[in-house]
């Protein structure tokens, strides 16, 4: 399936588009799209660290998704790296 | 609920308005409002400041600021009536980033109400904070992970050090 992240903060200079597009295996979890997406990172953009994306948390519209969940069937997440609001 | 009123604010239309907050909590059986305002200001670690951007996750941004109210309200136990504004866009020194406000029937309520909706945006919120500085350069702020793995991690290293994450206090 293909999934579409879009970036927030810091990780918004890992692609200009604002959003990464990954094929992934059906019924994948969370887990399995952050090593993916860490994958495209370190090929596409080399200057993002590691440990940002792995810091980073998964969400959709709604909520956080965590490590465990299942990739939502509508293939739209957000990955929000440490927040610093207020 | 009408007793929460959550927003993000495009500050290039309309700046932040603390009376508008007041106006919303103000109740005839509330005699104790307790408000937070967040202003840019012009140091950060030593660096001088020229202006902040905030990036937001809007959907999830106002999600959070409503579970966040209702924590609240859990948490005074009785009547409540909150507001949470946060900025969106790119801010100058002096400008609100953030305005809360809390009534409730006496002081203590409000009070707790607001400091824990404050922490909680601080904390939990999908928003990120990218200063400015004099010489050019710019840096988003190191923040809290939304992470479960890592804001454990985290928790355990900020009650053994005191607050790391270089925020405002």
């Amino acid at each position: 399936m293909k999934v579409r992240i879009s970036l927030f903060g810091a990780l918004r200079d890992a692609d200009s588009r604002g959003f990464i597009e990954l094929e992934i295996p059906e019924q994948s979890t969370i887990a399995t799209l952050r090593e993916a997406l860490q994958h495209h990172v370190r090929d596409h953009a080399p200057a993002i660290s590691p440990n940002l994306v792995q810091r980073s948390a998964f969400a959709s519209e709604d909520e956080i998704l965590h490590n465990h969940r299942a990739v939502p069937e509508n293939g739209q997440l957000a990955i929000l790296p440490p927040v610093s609001g207020g | 609920m009408t007793d929460i009123y959550t927003a993000v604010v495009d500050i290039s239309h309309a700046p932040l308005d603390p009376a508008a907050a007041l106006d919303f909590v103000s109740d005839p059986r509330f005699g104790g409002i307790a408000t937070f305002i967040g202003r840019v200001r012009q140091h950060n670690l030593g660096r001088a400041v020229t202006g902040v951007s905030y990036d937001l996750f809007e959907p999830l941004a106002l999600r959070t600021f409503q579970e966040i109210g209702e924590r609240a309200r859990e948490e005074v136990g009785g009547p409540l009536k909150l507001y949470i504004a946060h900025a969106k866009g790119h801010l100058s020194i002096g400008d609100f980033a953030v305005v809360i406000a809390a009534a409730t029937a006496h002081r203590d309520e409000a009070f707790r109400a607001c400091r824990l909706a404050i922490e909680a945006v601080k904390h939990e919120a999908p928003i990120w904070k990218q200063e400015h500085y004099v010489d050019g350069d710019s840096a988003w702020s190191e923040g809290c992970s939304l992470c479960e793995e890592h804001r454990e991690a985290e928790r355990m290293a900020a009650n053994h050090d005191g607050d790391t994450h270089g925020h405002s206090r």
